[in-house]
């Protein structure tokens, strides 16, 4: 019944060859712009300008200042840089956790696959925030912990795609054929599985790229994410929580905007990357 | 034997295994979380003697360190450890809270409340809007309202909830000054009202249901416009049955029978974005002690938050699968 | 009787042509279909699955999805008004004519069955809507071969032929003049088809009209009037049964018919072609024996004898 049960269908968008190529646009523009900006607009994390506080946006300062009379724009340019890589490497540490876990219990099979899987569903069961939260107050506030608890608490779809992966690839013939010409189950998996999971491993860590950023953004707002004077998007929304009550409201508005437009582009390039690796979403028609 | 009772027999045959299997289940996850918490814990780095002696522990000679390590028996192998604090768990005494300086109990008992509210009231209004704006936006597939709401859903999805709430502070409260920007009752206020406590959480049970609502409407959406092209919805409709029938007796029936898996899978989401939405109105819930207890590496008080809302959550899930036993009756043989 | 009606049909369709958009195609499901229905008259629409038999079926009782266009006129006489089935919008055809006017025994009934609800629940509804008592239900489906117990049971739990006859009850319940059988024996064994087959031959006999849609060209021998063979969406002969099941005329009939098992039992070479890229000429060309020059350009469904064909060299005719 299990299966009946889980059979959930994810709703996505399906966006046009316009929408990707805008969503591909700002994105690469964003990583531009990230990976430029030390070299072009250097920025010193701890100066403040108390001269300057709370100003509405302007030409000087697009998104106004925060209330330390730090510019806006730029901080959300570098909060972004944080954002963007603590979530690829928080990713990519979640990718590995989710690849060797499922790899393992796609390839090994049996108790191992059972017990495995099994603890899959246990993590599953728990409010991701609130384990997040623990990990980190655990580990003392802080990069590392941040990165930890992302990839703790977001292997599991990981793991279950490459499980399923391997499982299905296992019931080819062409693995059959490998194994009877003698091949060992290290060359198996490195020269005939590998190769078909990588691609799927790929998406699943860009997939997971914004989840990634989210999580780390709702920890910093928490104030248990990144030091606080480190211009992230979540600890600026967090400072900006203040100012919004003194009627700046610009202070979080453009760090959620970054946050909102890169997520939405993220998610039209993956759901277009998605259709292309799966060819049944052509129309079934019953004639 | 009458049709309804024939119903009730059959869910009442499906009800035992479901609670056996789910308890199978939730049974190895609670005993598994805590053995993981309690890892993570005696792992951490933070001594907690000198946590607990806060900016005294500069001070305090080697030997007062020490007495408070064996009063708390940190020096204890970790099993014995592990074992007492699960004796304990077992009793009913979740410990002494670190941060709060108040029983783990006394905490939870002043502020779960508090949070059970926000995340019910909240998952009510998901649930009764997406069912109502899904169905339409399925029904007029293509139109107006359909394409409008798909749009507003993707959006909405890439909305950090906290961000949506503080913009429905700056919108709702500080612009239009219609609503409360914070707080569970007026500054003003002596006692707690039901209907000044209802004014206080309108915005953010607001906020945590629209920051909810994508994947259920869009789940309910696309789900309800598969099913309308479902074998035997086109059948209901060839026997010239009226709109109304086909839609609420034959379409809605199967297309949502997933829904109530999606509502436990769901569950753990909706408390996350609760401590947030909590953090940002100052609303007196679990999500500001999490927070402070989280900062000041209150180990009881948070394996305590993170249990009982597992345990929360499991039940729900219980729940769920119970509701899909009794409303699908092919569950009972694939079981 | 006092006056002699010209025997009219029941049911007129001309020239029905159904299309479903796709993202990067056209399918032609069923092109420039003319066909007309006596009452009393069994007609079985045969030909080879994805020829467009069940668009047909589904167009008639405008059940087509969205990305559906529907031409022509298909106009149903009988006791009521006349109503053209294409321009009638779902309003009307939910409210006058589906279950009232036009029964649909479904294809596939296990799948057609609502999943959550017993025999009881579908019989009863389907009654109360069509204004005839819950009561009798039992009745209804006793005269579709299925006993009162059955009724109490949900779809899952009934075998192919129980759910078979439920199907057919529920079709059956509101006595429609018209009944659309798509693919009603597919799956079944042959005693459970034959028992399906003779329900629909008694109804005929009773005065109702049946459209048969099959892709077995026995069932098709053995209960039918006419015979209307479908090739790649279009109709390329059309006949009364005798004729036809002694000598077809159209390659592709003749063909379907080798192919039985107590015939020739000899497969069709190649593959029908796909509905979004059909051929200029004639469709069944690159596949017939007969094929010739002429075969470039598309054969019209012409009178030919009691029936029509759509044919350039039919079988019989002098090269």
């Amino acid at each position: 019944m299990a299966e009946t049960l889980r059979r959930v269908r994810l709703p996505r968008p399906l966006p046009g060859r316009l929408g990707v190529t805008t969503a591909t646009a700002v994105l690469a523009s964003a990583v531009l712009a990230c990976l430029l900006a030390p070299v072009l607009w250097p920025l010193d994390q701890s100066a403040v300008d108390l001269a300057r506080i709370r100003l509405a946006p302007s030409w000087a300062h697009p998104a106004g200042t925060d209330d330390l009379g730090r510019d806006v724009a730029h901080r959300t340019l570098y909060g972004l840089r944080v954002s963007l890589l603590v979530g690829a490497v928080a990713a990519l540490v979640a990718t590995m956790i989710g690849g060797i876990v499922g790899g393992i219990a796609g390839t090994l099979g049996g108790p191992v696959d059972r017990i495995l899987m099994r603890i899959v569903d246990t993590v599953a069961a728990l409010p991701h925030l609130l384990l997040g939260i623990f990990i980190v107050a655990m580990l003392r506030p802080g990069l590392g912990a941040v990165i930890l608890s992302v990839g703790l608490t977001h292997w599991l779809s990981t793991a279950r795609i490459v499980r399923s992966e391997l499982l299905s690839l296992c019931t080819r013939p062409f693995i059959d054929a490998a194994i009877s010409g003698g091949a060992g189950r290290l060359r198996v998996l490195t020269r005939h599985l590998l190769p078909h999971v990588l691609p799927k491993l790929a998406l699943a860590t860009t997939l997971m790229v914004p989840h990634a950023v989210w999580h780390e953004t709702a920890l910093s707002f928490l104030g248990l994410g990144l030091p606080p004077h480190l211009a992230s998007l979540g600890n600026m929304i967090n400072d900006g929580q203040g100012s919004l009550l003194t009627g700046a409201w610009w202070a979080s508005l453009m760090p959620g905007l970054v946050i909102v437009i890169v997520t939405l582009a993220l998610a039209a390039i993956v759901a277009r990357w998605r259709d292309r690796l799966d060819p049944r979403v052509r129309a079934e028609l019953q004639l | 034997m009458s049709r309804r009772a024939s119903v009730r027999r059959r869910v009442l045959a499906g009800a035992g295994p479901v609670i056996r299997r789910r308890l199978l289940v939730a049974v190895p996850v609670l005993i598994a979380t805590s053995i993981g918490m309690f890892l993570l814990g005696a792992a951490s780095p933070i001594d907690p003697a000198k946590q607990y002696a806060g900016a005294a522990a500069f001070t305090a000679t080697e030997e007062n360190l020490d007495q408070i390590r064996a009063n708390w028996g940190v020096d204890d192998p970790l099993p014995v450890q592990y074992a007492r604090w699960v004796g304990n768990l077992l009793r009913g005494d979740l410990g002494w809270s670190t941060s709060r300086h108040e029983p783990v109990t006394a905490v939870l008992g002043a502020r779960a409340g508090w949070t059970l509210l926000l995340v019910s009231t909240a998952l009510v209004v998901v649930l009764l809007s997406s069912l109502v704006l899904g169905t339409l936006a399925a029904y007029r597939r293509g139109g107006l309202l359909d394409r409008g709401l798909r749009a507003a859903a993707y959006a909405v999805e890439a909305m950090p909830v906290f961000w949506l709430g503080l913009a429905g502070i700056a919108l709702f409260a500080l612009t239009l000054g219609w609503l409360p920007a914070g707080g569970l009752t007026e500054v003003t206020a002596t006692t707690t009202s039901a209907a000044d406590v209802a004014w206080h959480l309108i915005l953010p049970v607001g906020v945590l249901a629209i920051s909810q609502a994508p994947w259920f409407l869009l789940f309910v959406r696309d789900s309800v416009a598969e099913s309308l092209r479902d074998d035997h919805v086109l059948a209901a409709r060839a026997r010239g049955l009226p709109g109304g029938t086909v839609l609420f007796g034959h379409a809605l029936r199967t297309a949502l029978l997933p829904f109530l898996t999606l509502i436990g899978t769901h569950l753990p989401e909706l408390v996350g974005g609760a401590v947030l939405v909590e953090t940002v109105f100052s609303l007196p819930g679990l999500g500001a002690v999490t927070v402070q207890a989280a900062l000041g590496t209150d180990f009881p008080l948070l394996a305590a938050i993170t249990l009982v809302t597992t345990a929360v959550v499991l039940s729900a899930n219980l729940l769920t699968d119970l509701a899909y036993t009794a409303a699908d009756p092919r569950v009972r043989l694939d079981g | 009787m006092t006056t002699t009606v010209r025997t009219s049909a029941l049911l007129g369709i001309s020239d029905l042509t159904v299309r479903f958009e796709l993202p990067d195609a056209t399918v032609d499901a069923v092109t420039g279909v003319s066909l007309a229905v006596a009452p009393g008259e069994l007609l079985a629409v045969v030909g080879e699955s994805g020829c467009g038999k069940s668009v047909l079926a589904h167009a008639l009782l405008g059940l087509l999805p969205a990305n559906a266009t529907v031409t022509g006129r298909a106009v149903l006489h009988g006791g009521e008004a006349p109503v053209d089935l294409l321009g009638a919008g779902e309003k009307i055809l939910a409210r006058t004519v589906r279950g009232r006017r036009i029964g649909l025994v479904p294809q596939s009934p296990a799948t057609a069955l609502t999943p959550v609800r017993t025999g009881r629940h579908l019989l009863a509804e389907t009654l109360r809507v069509h204004g005839r008592a819950r009561g009798d239900a039992e009745a209804v489906a006793a005269d579709a071969g299925l006993a009162p117990a059955d009724l109490d049971l949900y779809p899952h739990e009934l075998s192919g032929g129980m759910a078979q006859r439920l199907a057919t009850a529920l079709a059956l319940a509101p006595d429609p003049p018209l009944l659309l059988a798509d693919e009603p024996t597919s799956g079944l064994d042959r005693l459970l088809v034959d028992a399906t087959l003779d329900l629909l031959r008694q109804r005929c006999d009773n005065g109702a009209t049946v459209i048969l849609i099959t892709h077995d060209l026995a069932a098709a021998q053995r209960v039918a009037d006419t015979v209307a063979v479908m090739y790649a969406s279009r109709i390329v002969e059309h006949r009364p049964a005798a004729g036809f099941f002694a000598g077809p005329r159209h390659p592709y009939a003749h063909a379907l018919l080798e192919a039985l098992p107590d015939r020739a039992f000899a497969p069709i070479p190649g593959h029908p072609p796909m509905l979004t890229e059909l051929p200029a000429g004639c469709a069944f060309a690159p596949r017939c024996p007969r094929a010739a020059d002429e075969c470039g350009s598309r054969p019209g469904l012409a009178p030919d004898g009691p029936g029509r064909v759509a044919c350039h060299r039919p079988i019989g005719s002098h090269p």
